[in-house]
Protein backbone atom coordinates (compact mmCIF):
# COMPACT_ATOMS: atom_id res chain seq x y z
CA UNK A 1 0.00 0.00 0.00
CA UNK A 2 1.46 3.35 -0.91
CA UNK A 3 2.13 5.60 1.97
CA UNK A 4 2.41 9.65 1.50
CA UNK A 5 5.50 10.83 3.90
CA UNK A 6 7.76 13.30 4.50
CA UNK A 7 10.83 12.42 2.93
CA UNK A 8 14.18 14.21 3.95
CA UNK A 9 16.50 14.64 1.60
CA UNK A 10 20.27 12.75 2.64
CA UNK A 11 21.93 13.97 -0.57
CA UNK A 12 21.65 15.74 -3.65
CA UNK A 13 24.70 16.20 -5.93
CA UNK A 14 25.23 17.27 -9.31
CA UNK A 15 25.88 14.35 -12.13
CA UNK A 16 26.54 17.08 -14.59
CA UNK A 17 24.77 20.31 -15.10
CA UNK A 18 21.45 19.48 -15.76
CA UNK A 19 21.61 15.67 -14.29
CA UNK A 20 20.96 15.04 -10.19
CA UNK A 21 20.99 11.99 -8.06
CA UNK A 22 18.69 12.61 -5.09
CA UNK A 23 18.83 10.20 -1.84
CA UNK A 24 15.62 10.58 -0.06
CA UNK A 25 15.15 9.06 3.80
CA UNK A 26 12.07 7.39 3.40
CA UNK A 27 11.58 3.71 4.79
CA UNK A 28 8.00 3.43 4.18
CA UNK A 29 8.30 3.53 0.46
CA UNK A 30 11.33 1.74 -0.02
CA UNK A 31 10.65 -1.35 2.13
CA UNK A 32 7.63 -2.06 -0.10
CA UNK A 33 9.68 -0.70 -3.77
CA UNK A 34 9.56 -2.89 -6.51
CA UNK A 35 11.49 -2.21 -9.88
CA UNK A 36 9.47 -0.52 -12.41
CA UNK A 37 7.64 1.41 -9.43
CA UNK A 38 7.61 5.48 -8.98
CA UNK A 39 6.97 7.95 -6.51
CA UNK A 40 5.31 11.34 -6.76
CA UNK A 41 7.49 14.14 -5.13
CA UNK A 42 6.28 17.52 -4.25
CA UNK A 43 8.84 19.84 -5.80
CA UNK A 44 8.95 22.51 -3.41
CA UNK A 45 6.49 24.03 -0.61
CA UNK A 46 4.82 26.63 -3.14
CA UNK A 47 1.49 25.89 -5.14
CA UNK A 48 2.98 27.19 -8.88
CA UNK A 49 3.96 24.52 -9.83
CA UNK A 50 1.27 22.86 -8.03
CA UNK A 51 1.14 19.43 -9.20
CA UNK A 52 3.46 16.81 -8.00
CA UNK A 53 6.18 15.04 -10.55
CA UNK A 54 6.39 11.51 -11.06
CA UNK A 55 9.83 10.36 -10.77
CA UNK A 56 11.00 6.32 -11.41
CA UNK A 57 12.59 4.46 -7.86
CA UNK A 58 16.23 4.38 -9.19
CA UNK A 59 17.56 2.38 -6.37
CA UNK A 60 16.68 1.32 -2.77
CA UNK A 61 20.62 1.91 -1.65
CA UNK A 62 21.92 -0.12 1.48
CA UNK A 63 20.83 -3.61 3.51
CA UNK A 64 18.46 -1.23 5.35
CA UNK A 65 15.71 -0.37 2.78
CA UNK A 66 15.68 2.80 4.43
CA UNK A 67 16.29 4.98 1.58
CA UNK A 68 15.75 5.71 -2.32
CA UNK A 69 17.41 7.27 -5.09
CA UNK A 70 16.08 9.31 -7.68
CA UNK A 71 17.95 10.53 -10.78
CA UNK A 72 16.13 13.46 -12.65
CA UNK A 73 17.56 16.12 -15.28
CA UNK A 74 16.61 19.37 -15.13
CA UNK A 75 13.79 19.84 -17.64
CA UNK A 76 11.25 22.70 -16.66
CA UNK A 77 9.98 24.49 -13.91
CA UNK A 78 9.38 22.01 -11.34
CA UNK A 79 12.49 20.19 -11.85
CA UNK A 80 14.95 23.40 -11.67
CA UNK A 81 12.91 23.88 -8.30
CA UNK A 82 13.63 20.68 -7.11
CA UNK A 83 16.83 21.13 -7.84
CA UNK A 84 17.35 23.84 -5.42
CA UNK A 85 16.77 21.90 -2.68
CA UNK A 86 19.15 21.29 -0.11
CA UNK A 87 20.10 18.11 1.97
CA UNK A 88 18.10 18.45 5.03
CA UNK A 89 15.45 19.49 3.71
CA UNK A 90 11.89 17.14 3.40
CA UNK A 91 9.90 17.13 0.97
CA UNK A 92 6.75 15.24 0.50
CA UNK A 93 6.85 11.92 -1.29
CA UNK A 94 3.80 9.47 -2.04
CA UNK A 95 4.90 5.56 -3.20
CA UNK A 96 5.30 3.12 -4.21
CA UNK A 97 2.92 3.26 -6.82
CA UNK A 98 2.17 1.58 -9.95
CA UNK A 99 2.62 -2.08 -10.99
CA UNK A 100 6.41 -2.78 -11.42
CA UNK A 101 8.53 -4.88 -14.02
CA UNK A 102 7.57 -8.39 -13.80
CA UNK A 103 10.49 -10.08 -13.52
CA UNK A 104 11.99 -13.48 -15.35
CA UNK A 105 11.76 -16.89 -13.50
CA UNK A 106 14.74 -17.36 -11.16
CA UNK A 107 16.98 -19.81 -13.37
CA UNK A 108 19.11 -22.53 -12.91
CA UNK A 109 23.10 -20.89 -13.48
CA UNK A 110 23.34 -21.00 -17.10
CA UNK A 111 19.62 -21.85 -17.83
CA UNK A 112 18.99 -17.88 -17.34
CA UNK A 113 17.00 -15.57 -20.12
CA UNK A 114 18.59 -13.33 -21.99
CA UNK A 115 17.48 -9.89 -21.22
CA UNK A 116 18.27 -6.52 -22.64
CA UNK A 117 17.62 -3.19 -20.99
CA UNK A 118 17.34 -0.11 -23.50
CA UNK A 119 17.22 2.89 -21.81
CA UNK A 120 16.61 6.50 -23.99
CA UNK A 121 18.20 9.54 -22.16
CA UNK A 122 17.04 9.95 -18.50
CA UNK A 123 15.08 6.58 -19.08
CA UNK A 124 18.19 5.23 -17.14
CA UNK A 125 16.59 6.31 -14.12
CA UNK A 126 14.27 3.55 -14.02
CA UNK A 127 17.20 0.55 -14.40
CA UNK A 128 19.57 0.51 -11.20
CA UNK A 129 17.07 -0.89 -9.27
CA UNK A 130 15.81 -4.07 -12.01
CA UNK A 131 19.16 -4.51 -12.41
CA UNK A 132 20.11 -5.16 -9.17
CA UNK A 133 16.81 -7.28 -8.84
CA UNK A 134 18.03 -9.08 -12.20
CA UNK A 135 21.30 -9.38 -10.78
CA UNK A 136 19.69 -11.67 -7.64
CA UNK A 137 17.82 -14.01 -9.72
CA UNK A 138 21.10 -14.98 -11.67
CA UNK A 139 20.59 -13.44 -15.21
CA UNK A 140 23.20 -10.67 -15.61
CA UNK A 141 21.27 -8.28 -18.15
CA UNK A 142 22.84 -6.18 -20.86
CA UNK A 143 22.22 -2.43 -21.08
CA UNK A 144 21.56 -0.57 -24.40
CA UNK A 145 22.32 3.12 -23.15
CA UNK A 146 21.01 5.69 -26.30
CA UNK A 147 20.69 9.69 -25.72
CA UNK A 148 21.73 12.49 -27.87
CA UNK A 149 25.52 13.15 -27.00
CA UNK A 150 27.59 11.89 -24.09
CA UNK A 151 26.78 14.25 -21.74
CA UNK A 152 23.51 12.77 -21.59
CA UNK A 153 24.80 9.04 -20.64
CA UNK A 154 24.64 9.40 -16.90
CA UNK A 155 24.60 7.14 -13.71
CA UNK A 156 26.20 3.79 -15.04
CA UNK A 157 28.35 3.34 -12.36
CA UNK A 158 25.50 1.59 -10.60
CA UNK A 159 26.06 -0.93 -13.52
CA UNK A 160 29.65 -1.01 -13.90
CA UNK A 161 29.70 -1.51 -10.60
CA UNK A 162 27.87 -5.09 -11.05
CA UNK A 163 29.44 -6.06 -14.13
CA UNK A 164 26.55 -5.56 -16.59
CA UNK A 165 27.94 -4.89 -20.20
CA UNK A 166 26.96 -1.61 -21.79
CA UNK A 167 26.41 -0.42 -25.21
CA UNK A 168 25.96 3.17 -25.78
CA UNK A 169 24.42 5.22 -28.92
CA UNK A 170 24.75 8.50 -29.30
CA UNK A 171 22.86 11.13 -32.09
CA UNK A 172 25.95 12.91 -32.29
CA UNK A 173 28.06 10.46 -32.56
CA UNK A 174 30.28 11.39 -29.08
CA UNK A 175 30.38 8.12 -27.80
CA UNK A 176 29.17 4.32 -28.79
CA UNK A 177 27.31 3.82 -31.87
CA UNK A 178 26.15 6.99 -34.00
CA UNK A 179 22.63 6.90 -34.00
CA UNK A 180 19.74 5.48 -31.98
CA UNK A 181 19.43 3.20 -29.74
CA UNK A 182 16.79 0.78 -31.89
CA UNK A 183 20.79 0.57 -34.17
CA UNK A 184 22.26 -1.32 -31.43
CA UNK A 185 18.94 -3.18 -30.59
CA UNK A 186 18.11 -4.65 -34.07
CA UNK A 187 21.65 -6.87 -34.68
CA UNK A 188 20.41 -8.73 -31.14
CA UNK A 189 16.74 -9.17 -32.03
CA UNK A 190 18.00 -10.35 -35.64
CA UNK A 191 20.28 -13.34 -34.41
CA UNK A 192 18.92 -16.60 -34.23
CA UNK A 193 17.98 -18.63 -31.93
CA UNK A 194 15.71 -17.79 -28.47
CA UNK A 195 14.48 -14.19 -28.36
CA UNK A 196 15.88 -11.75 -25.43
CA UNK A 197 13.42 -10.25 -22.84
CA UNK A 198 13.82 -6.83 -23.60
CA UNK A 199 12.91 -3.70 -21.03
CA UNK A 200 12.43 -0.69 -22.31
CA UNK A 201 12.48 3.08 -21.11
CA UNK A 202 12.83 6.30 -22.26
CA UNK A 203 11.32 8.81 -25.09
CA UNK A 204 7.80 8.24 -26.36
CA UNK A 205 8.96 7.63 -29.92
CA UNK A 206 11.82 5.32 -28.97
CA UNK A 207 9.52 3.26 -26.60
CA UNK A 208 7.42 3.24 -30.13
CA UNK A 209 9.79 2.44 -32.60
CA UNK A 210 11.57 -0.46 -29.59
CA UNK A 211 7.81 -1.79 -29.15
CA UNK A 212 7.44 -2.13 -32.82
CA UNK A 213 10.74 -4.21 -33.66
CA UNK A 214 9.99 -6.06 -30.26
CA UNK A 215 6.25 -7.38 -31.92
CA UNK A 216 7.98 -8.05 -35.04
CA UNK A 217 10.92 -10.29 -33.77
CA UNK A 218 8.56 -11.93 -31.37
CA UNK A 219 10.69 -10.84 -28.23
CA UNK A 220 8.64 -10.20 -24.69
CA UNK A 221 9.31 -6.71 -24.15
CA UNK A 222 7.81 -4.47 -21.17
CA UNK A 223 7.82 -0.76 -22.16
CA UNK A 224 7.69 1.92 -19.31
CA UNK A 225 5.50 4.59 -20.01
CA UNK A 226 5.82 8.50 -18.92
CA UNK A 227 2.59 10.69 -18.60
CA UNK A 228 1.66 14.06 -17.90
CA UNK A 229 0.14 12.50 -14.39
CA UNK A 230 -1.54 15.09 -12.34
CA UNK A 231 -2.63 12.62 -9.32
CA UNK A 232 -0.81 9.06 -9.44
CA UNK A 233 -3.14 6.94 -8.01
CA UNK A 234 -5.80 6.40 -10.97
CA UNK A 235 -8.18 8.99 -9.60
CA UNK A 236 -7.61 12.10 -12.00
CA UNK A 237 -7.72 9.62 -15.41
CA UNK A 238 -5.62 12.33 -16.99
CA UNK A 239 -2.61 10.22 -17.76
CA UNK A 240 -4.23 7.16 -20.05
CA UNK A 241 -2.98 5.46 -23.28
CA UNK A 242 -4.83 4.31 -25.72
CA UNK A 243 -4.84 0.73 -25.66
CA UNK A 244 -5.76 -1.10 -29.63
CA UNK A 245 -9.41 -2.57 -28.44
CA UNK A 246 -12.61 -3.15 -29.87
CA UNK A 247 -13.72 -1.22 -33.26
CA UNK A 248 -15.92 1.30 -31.47
CA UNK A 249 -12.86 3.03 -30.40
CA UNK A 250 -10.00 2.86 -28.26
CA UNK A 251 -10.03 1.88 -24.57
CA UNK A 252 -7.95 3.64 -22.17
CA UNK A 253 -5.85 2.62 -19.58
CA UNK A 254 -3.83 4.21 -16.78
CA UNK A 255 -0.21 4.80 -16.85
CA UNK A 256 -0.34 5.47 -12.92
CA UNK A 257 -2.21 2.63 -11.49
CA UNK A 258 -2.26 -0.18 -14.55
CA UNK A 259 1.00 0.77 -15.32
CA UNK A 260 3.48 2.40 -15.84
CA UNK A 261 4.83 -1.11 -17.19
CA UNK A 262 2.47 -2.45 -20.31
CA UNK A 263 4.05 -5.52 -22.52
CA UNK A 264 4.23 -3.53 -26.20
CA UNK A 265 1.76 -4.21 -28.60
CA UNK A 266 -0.23 -3.39 -25.59
CA UNK A 267 -0.49 -0.20 -25.58
CA UNK A 268 -0.40 2.17 -28.93
CA UNK A 269 2.08 4.81 -28.38
CA UNK B 1 -1.77 22.06 38.20
CA UNK B 2 -4.54 20.17 35.92
CA UNK B 3 -4.53 21.32 32.32
CA UNK B 4 -7.58 23.49 31.68
CA UNK B 5 -10.58 21.89 29.63
CA UNK B 6 -10.78 22.80 26.72
CA UNK B 7 -13.98 22.43 24.41
CA UNK B 8 -14.41 20.86 20.85
CA UNK B 9 -15.34 22.97 18.65
CA UNK B 10 -18.48 21.62 16.82
CA UNK B 11 -17.47 21.09 12.76
CA UNK B 12 -21.08 19.38 12.05
CA UNK B 13 -23.11 21.43 9.27
CA UNK B 14 -26.83 21.21 8.12
CA UNK B 15 -27.21 21.86 4.65
CA UNK B 16 -30.14 21.87 3.35
CA UNK B 17 -31.59 18.17 4.03
CA UNK B 18 -28.27 17.09 4.77
CA UNK B 19 -26.36 17.00 7.94
CA UNK B 20 -22.43 16.37 7.96
CA UNK B 21 -19.87 15.60 10.02
CA UNK B 22 -18.00 18.71 9.06
CA UNK B 23 -18.09 21.49 6.23
CA UNK B 24 -14.89 19.34 4.10
CA UNK B 25 -16.78 17.39 1.18
CA UNK B 26 -14.48 15.66 -1.29
CA UNK B 27 -15.32 17.02 -4.99
CA UNK B 28 -16.78 14.72 -7.99
CA UNK B 29 -13.66 13.90 -10.44
CA UNK B 30 -10.86 14.12 -8.28
CA UNK B 31 -11.94 11.23 -5.51
CA UNK B 32 -12.66 8.55 -7.90
CA UNK B 33 -15.38 6.20 -5.70
CA UNK B 34 -14.27 6.70 -2.53
CA UNK B 35 -11.84 3.25 -1.61
CA UNK B 36 -8.88 4.76 -3.60
CA UNK B 37 -8.31 7.16 -0.89
CA UNK B 38 -8.48 4.17 1.66
CA UNK B 39 -4.27 4.26 2.34
CA UNK B 40 -4.38 7.93 3.32
CA UNK B 41 -7.17 8.66 5.22
CA UNK B 42 -10.67 7.60 6.92
CA UNK B 43 -13.17 8.37 5.26
CA UNK B 44 -14.99 9.21 8.21
CA UNK B 45 -12.87 11.73 8.84
CA UNK B 46 -14.56 14.03 6.54
CA UNK B 47 -17.98 15.45 6.13
CA UNK B 48 -18.53 13.05 2.52
CA UNK B 49 -17.51 12.87 -0.60
CA UNK B 50 -18.88 13.04 -4.08
CA UNK B 51 -18.55 10.26 -6.75
CA UNK B 52 -16.89 10.62 -10.75
CA UNK B 53 -19.88 11.81 -12.38
CA UNK B 54 -21.75 9.02 -13.54
CA UNK B 55 -23.89 8.47 -16.99
CA UNK B 56 -26.21 6.11 -17.70
CA UNK B 57 -23.68 3.88 -19.74
CA UNK B 58 -19.46 3.24 -19.29
CA UNK B 59 -17.88 6.26 -20.99
CA UNK B 60 -14.26 5.97 -21.88
CA UNK B 61 -13.77 9.32 -22.28
CA UNK B 62 -11.19 12.16 -24.39
CA UNK B 63 -7.94 11.28 -26.33
CA UNK B 64 -4.83 12.01 -24.52
CA UNK B 65 -3.51 14.44 -23.61
CA UNK B 66 -6.08 15.04 -21.11
CA UNK B 67 -4.54 17.37 -18.66
CA UNK B 68 -1.97 20.39 -18.43
CA UNK B 69 -0.76 21.90 -16.03
CA UNK B 70 -1.05 25.88 -15.77
CA UNK B 71 0.10 28.32 -13.18
CA UNK B 72 -1.18 27.60 -10.02
CA UNK B 73 -4.29 25.33 -11.50
CA UNK B 74 -4.19 22.58 -13.68
CA UNK B 75 -6.58 22.29 -17.53
CA UNK B 76 -8.67 18.90 -17.93
CA UNK B 77 -10.48 17.40 -20.28
CA UNK B 78 -11.38 14.06 -19.21
CA UNK B 79 -14.30 13.47 -21.39
CA UNK B 80 -16.35 12.55 -18.17
CA UNK B 81 -14.78 9.07 -17.96
CA UNK B 82 -16.96 6.58 -15.65
CA UNK B 83 -17.62 3.31 -14.99
CA UNK B 84 -21.84 3.83 -15.74
CA UNK B 85 -24.26 3.89 -12.73
CA UNK B 86 -24.85 0.06 -12.91
CA UNK B 87 -21.36 -0.65 -12.05
CA UNK B 88 -21.36 1.91 -9.43
CA UNK B 89 -24.66 0.45 -7.99
CA UNK B 90 -23.03 -3.17 -8.59
CA UNK B 91 -19.36 -2.76 -8.10
CA UNK B 92 -18.64 0.62 -6.07
CA UNK B 93 -20.91 1.25 -3.63
CA UNK B 94 -21.39 -1.80 -1.86
CA UNK B 95 -17.40 -1.07 -0.19
CA UNK B 96 -19.05 2.00 0.78
CA UNK B 97 -21.94 0.90 2.87
CA UNK B 98 -21.35 1.40 6.69
CA UNK B 99 -18.88 3.92 6.17
CA UNK B 100 -20.31 6.68 8.18
CA UNK B 101 -19.66 9.42 5.79
CA UNK B 102 -22.06 11.51 3.17
CA UNK B 103 -21.92 9.64 -0.17
CA UNK B 104 -22.58 11.74 -2.41
CA UNK B 105 -23.73 10.17 -6.31
CA UNK B 106 -22.38 12.62 -8.98
CA UNK B 107 -25.20 12.45 -12.54
CA UNK B 108 -24.35 14.32 -15.79
CA UNK B 109 -26.07 13.19 -19.03
CA UNK B 110 -25.94 14.15 -22.50
CA UNK B 111 -29.90 14.58 -22.74
CA UNK B 112 -32.77 15.21 -20.22
CA UNK B 113 -33.73 11.98 -20.70
CA UNK B 114 -30.24 10.49 -19.71
CA UNK B 115 -30.18 12.96 -16.35
CA UNK B 116 -33.68 11.35 -15.53
CA UNK B 117 -32.60 7.44 -16.34
CA UNK B 118 -29.28 7.64 -14.01
CA UNK B 119 -31.59 9.57 -11.25
CA UNK B 120 -34.10 7.53 -11.57
CA UNK B 121 -31.81 4.35 -10.84
CA UNK B 122 -29.92 6.37 -8.10
CA UNK B 123 -33.12 6.97 -6.10
CA UNK B 124 -33.44 4.08 -3.30
CA UNK B 125 -30.34 2.48 -3.99
CA UNK B 126 -29.30 2.30 -0.09
CA UNK B 127 -25.83 3.75 0.78
CA UNK B 128 -26.12 6.69 -1.44
CA UNK B 129 -27.48 10.14 0.65
CA UNK B 130 -27.88 12.73 -2.50
CA UNK B 131 -27.17 13.67 -5.98
CA UNK B 132 -25.17 16.20 -7.18
CA UNK B 133 -26.14 17.16 -10.99
CA UNK B 134 -23.17 18.24 -12.74
CA UNK B 135 -25.06 20.63 -15.44
CA UNK B 136 -21.35 21.45 -17.33
CA UNK B 137 -22.13 18.39 -19.83
CA UNK B 138 -22.85 19.56 -23.60
CA UNK B 139 -26.37 18.75 -24.45
CA UNK B 140 -26.05 16.59 -27.88
CA UNK B 141 -29.46 17.63 -28.55
CA UNK B 142 -29.39 21.49 -28.37
CA UNK B 143 -26.32 21.92 -30.23
CA UNK B 144 -23.68 21.03 -27.41
CA UNK B 145 -24.21 23.73 -25.16
CA UNK B 146 -23.66 22.72 -21.65
CA UNK B 147 -27.48 22.90 -19.70
CA UNK B 148 -25.81 24.71 -17.11
CA UNK B 149 -25.38 28.29 -19.07
CA UNK B 150 -28.97 28.23 -20.05
CA UNK B 151 -31.54 28.91 -17.27
CA UNK B 152 -34.37 27.68 -18.61
CA UNK B 153 -32.69 24.60 -19.79
CA UNK B 154 -31.07 24.40 -16.42
CA UNK B 155 -35.03 24.89 -14.82
CA UNK B 156 -35.95 21.99 -16.85
CA UNK B 157 -33.64 19.43 -16.38
CA UNK B 158 -33.80 19.82 -12.28
CA UNK B 159 -37.04 19.78 -11.98
CA UNK B 160 -37.15 16.58 -14.34
CA UNK B 161 -34.72 14.89 -12.15
CA UNK B 162 -36.27 16.35 -9.00
CA UNK B 163 -39.31 13.85 -10.06
CA UNK B 164 -37.39 11.11 -10.87
CA UNK B 165 -35.64 10.62 -7.68
CA UNK B 166 -38.05 12.06 -5.10
CA UNK B 167 -36.50 10.68 -1.70
CA UNK B 168 -32.94 11.96 -2.37
CA UNK B 169 -31.66 15.50 -1.58
CA UNK B 170 -30.65 17.10 -4.97
CA UNK B 171 -27.71 19.46 -4.57
CA UNK B 172 -27.12 21.54 -8.26
CA UNK B 173 -23.65 21.98 -9.19
CA UNK B 174 -23.44 25.28 -11.19
CA UNK B 175 -20.66 26.24 -13.97
CA UNK B 176 -19.08 29.38 -13.65
CA UNK B 177 -19.05 29.90 -17.82
CA UNK B 178 -22.21 32.32 -17.56
CA UNK B 179 -22.29 35.89 -17.55
CA UNK B 180 -24.27 35.76 -14.56
CA UNK B 181 -24.39 32.68 -11.75
CA UNK B 182 -27.08 34.41 -9.85
CA UNK B 183 -29.69 33.70 -12.87
CA UNK B 184 -28.33 29.64 -12.91
CA UNK B 185 -28.66 29.55 -9.43
CA UNK B 186 -32.29 30.78 -9.25
CA UNK B 187 -33.03 28.56 -12.21
CA UNK B 188 -31.53 25.44 -9.87
CA UNK B 189 -33.98 26.71 -7.04
CA UNK B 190 -37.17 27.00 -9.58
CA UNK B 191 -36.69 23.49 -10.78
CA UNK B 192 -36.55 22.44 -7.26
CA UNK B 193 -33.22 22.22 -6.03
CA UNK B 194 -32.27 21.41 -2.40
CA UNK B 195 -28.97 23.01 -2.32
CA UNK B 196 -26.34 24.69 -4.79
CA UNK B 197 -22.70 24.12 -5.02
CA UNK B 198 -19.84 25.97 -7.27
CA UNK B 199 -18.15 26.42 -8.86
CA UNK B 200 -17.63 23.52 -11.48
CA UNK B 201 -14.06 24.48 -14.06
CA UNK B 202 -13.65 27.76 -15.68
CA UNK B 203 -13.18 26.80 -19.17
CA UNK B 204 -9.76 27.78 -20.73
CA UNK B 205 -7.01 26.02 -23.28
CA UNK B 206 -3.27 26.13 -23.49
CA UNK B 207 -1.42 26.16 -26.68
CA UNK B 208 2.40 24.21 -27.23
CA UNK B 209 3.91 27.38 -28.97
CA UNK B 210 6.67 25.67 -31.20
CA UNK B 211 4.29 23.23 -32.80
CA UNK B 212 1.39 26.21 -32.32
CA UNK B 213 -1.12 23.55 -31.51
CA UNK B 214 -3.25 22.95 -28.46
CA UNK B 215 -2.03 21.00 -25.98
CA UNK B 216 -5.08 19.36 -25.19
CA UNK B 217 -6.73 17.06 -27.58
CA UNK B 218 -9.74 18.33 -26.96
CA UNK B 219 -8.76 21.62 -27.42
CA UNK B 220 -10.48 23.68 -24.65
CA UNK B 221 -10.36 21.96 -20.95
CA UNK B 222 -11.86 23.22 -17.16
CA UNK B 223 -9.27 25.15 -15.24
CA UNK B 224 -9.18 24.27 -11.49
CA UNK B 225 -6.62 24.81 -8.27
CA UNK B 226 -5.66 27.68 -6.62
CA UNK B 227 -5.40 29.96 -9.24
CA UNK B 228 -9.71 29.97 -9.52
CA UNK B 229 -10.34 30.81 -5.74
CA UNK B 230 -10.46 34.60 -5.94
CA UNK B 231 -13.03 34.16 -8.59
CA UNK B 232 -15.20 31.30 -7.06
CA UNK B 233 -15.14 32.98 -3.96
CA UNK B 234 -16.80 36.02 -5.46
CA UNK B 235 -19.56 33.71 -7.49
CA UNK B 236 -20.44 32.18 -3.85
CA UNK B 237 -20.74 35.61 -2.33
CA UNK B 238 -22.80 36.83 -5.35
CA UNK B 239 -25.12 33.69 -5.57
CA UNK B 240 -25.64 33.51 -1.56
CA UNK B 241 -26.81 37.40 -1.90
CA UNK B 242 -29.01 36.37 -4.41
CA UNK B 243 -30.36 33.30 -3.87
CA UNK B 244 -32.06 31.91 -0.49
CA UNK B 245 -30.17 28.03 -0.70
CA UNK B 246 -27.99 26.41 0.90
CA UNK B 247 -24.73 26.62 -0.72
CA UNK B 248 -21.81 24.26 -1.02
CA UNK B 249 -18.67 26.32 -2.13
CA UNK B 250 -15.26 24.94 -4.12
CA UNK B 251 -13.09 26.51 -6.45
CA UNK B 252 -9.37 26.10 -5.44
CA UNK B 253 -9.73 25.10 -1.65
CA UNK B 254 -6.06 23.74 -0.40
CA UNK B 255 -5.72 25.55 2.99
CA UNK B 256 -8.14 25.95 6.21
CA UNK B 257 -8.16 29.50 5.36
CA UNK B 258 -9.60 28.81 2.05
CA UNK B 259 -12.06 26.87 3.11
CA UNK B 260 -13.04 29.49 6.54
CA UNK B 261 -12.75 31.99 3.58
CA UNK B 262 -16.00 30.54 1.41
CA UNK B 263 -18.20 29.22 4.56
CA UNK B 264 -17.54 33.00 5.63
CA UNK B 265 -18.71 33.96 2.14
CA UNK B 266 -21.55 31.92 2.23
CA UNK B 267 -21.07 28.44 1.97
CA UNK B 268 -22.37 26.21 4.55
CA UNK B 269 -19.70 23.64 3.30
CA UNK B 270 -16.88 23.46 0.99
CA UNK B 271 -15.82 20.92 -1.41
CA UNK B 272 -11.93 20.31 -1.94
CA UNK B 273 -11.29 19.02 -5.71
CA UNK B 274 -7.44 19.77 -7.45
CA UNK B 275 -5.46 19.63 -4.25
CA UNK B 276 -6.71 16.07 -3.63
CA UNK B 277 -4.73 15.07 -6.58
CA UNK B 278 -1.21 17.04 -5.05
CA UNK B 279 -1.63 15.61 -1.47
CA UNK B 280 -4.18 12.97 -1.15
CA UNK B 281 -4.88 13.53 2.54
CA UNK B 282 -5.74 17.05 1.68
CA UNK B 283 -9.45 16.69 2.90
CA UNK B 284 -8.85 14.98 5.94
CA UNK B 285 -5.94 17.71 7.00
CA UNK B 286 -8.35 20.90 6.11
CA UNK B 287 -11.02 18.94 8.76
CA UNK B 288 -9.03 18.41 11.21
CA UNK B 289 -6.69 22.18 10.94
CA UNK B 290 -11.09 23.73 11.11
CA UNK B 291 -10.81 22.29 14.75
CA UNK B 292 -7.78 23.66 15.67
CA UNK B 293 -8.54 27.22 14.12
CA UNK B 294 -11.56 27.22 15.69
CA UNK B 295 -10.20 26.61 19.08
CA UNK B 296 -7.31 29.09 18.49
CA UNK B 297 -10.06 31.83 17.55
CA UNK B 298 -12.26 30.72 20.53
CA UNK B 299 -15.32 30.25 17.81
CA UNK B 300 -17.48 26.81 19.43
CA UNK B 301 -19.22 26.25 16.37
CA UNK B 302 -18.02 26.34 12.87
CA UNK B 303 -21.38 26.69 11.36
CA UNK B 304 -21.17 30.24 13.39
CA UNK B 305 -18.95 31.62 10.44
CA UNK B 306 -21.09 31.09 7.73
CA UNK B 307 -22.00 34.17 5.77
CA UNK B 308 -20.58 36.51 7.99
CA UNK B 309 -18.91 38.42 5.83
CA UNK B 310 -18.75 41.93 7.12
CA UNK B 311 -18.84 45.14 4.15
CA UNK B 312 -17.35 47.97 4.04
CA UNK B 313 -19.73 50.47 6.26
CA UNK B 314 -22.17 47.69 6.96
CA UNK B 315 -22.88 44.57 8.94
CA UNK B 316 -22.30 41.54 8.63
CA UNK B 317 -24.60 39.68 6.18
CA UNK B 318 -27.95 38.97 7.05
CA UNK B 319 -28.36 35.30 6.59
CA UNK B 320 -30.90 34.27 3.94
CA UNK B 321 -31.06 30.57 3.85
CA UNK B 322 -30.19 27.88 7.14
Amino acid sequence: MPVDVSARIVAHEALNPDHRLLTLEAPGIARAAKPGQFLMLQVHTGRDPLLRRPMSICRVPGAGRRRIEVVYKIVGEGTRLLAQQRAGAALPALGPLGNGFRLPPAGRRGAAPRVVMIAGGIGIAIFPFLAEALRRRGVRPTLLFGARGAADLVYTAPFRARGIPIRYATEDGSRGERGYVTTILAPLLEADGPKPLLYACGPTPMLRAVGDMAVRAGAPCQLALESQMPCGIGVCLGCVVACPGDPSGPAYRRVCTEGPIFMAGEVRL
Amino acid sequence: MSPKRRAVPDLAVQVGPLRFRNPVIAASGTFGYGTEFDPYFDLEEIGGFVTKGLSLLPRRGNAPPRTCETACGMLNAIGLANVGVEAFLDEKLPALRGRDTVVIANVFGETRDEYVAVARRLNGARGVHAIELNLSCPNTEKGGIAFGVSPPLTCEVVAAVRRAAPDLPLIVKLTPNITDIAEAARAAKDGGADILSLVNTFLGMAIDLDRRRPILDNVVGGLSGPAIKPLALYMVHRVFREVPLPIIGMGGIASVEDALEFMVAGSAAVQVGTINFVEPGAPARIARGMAAWCRAHKVPAVRDLVGTLTLPGRGPAATPAG
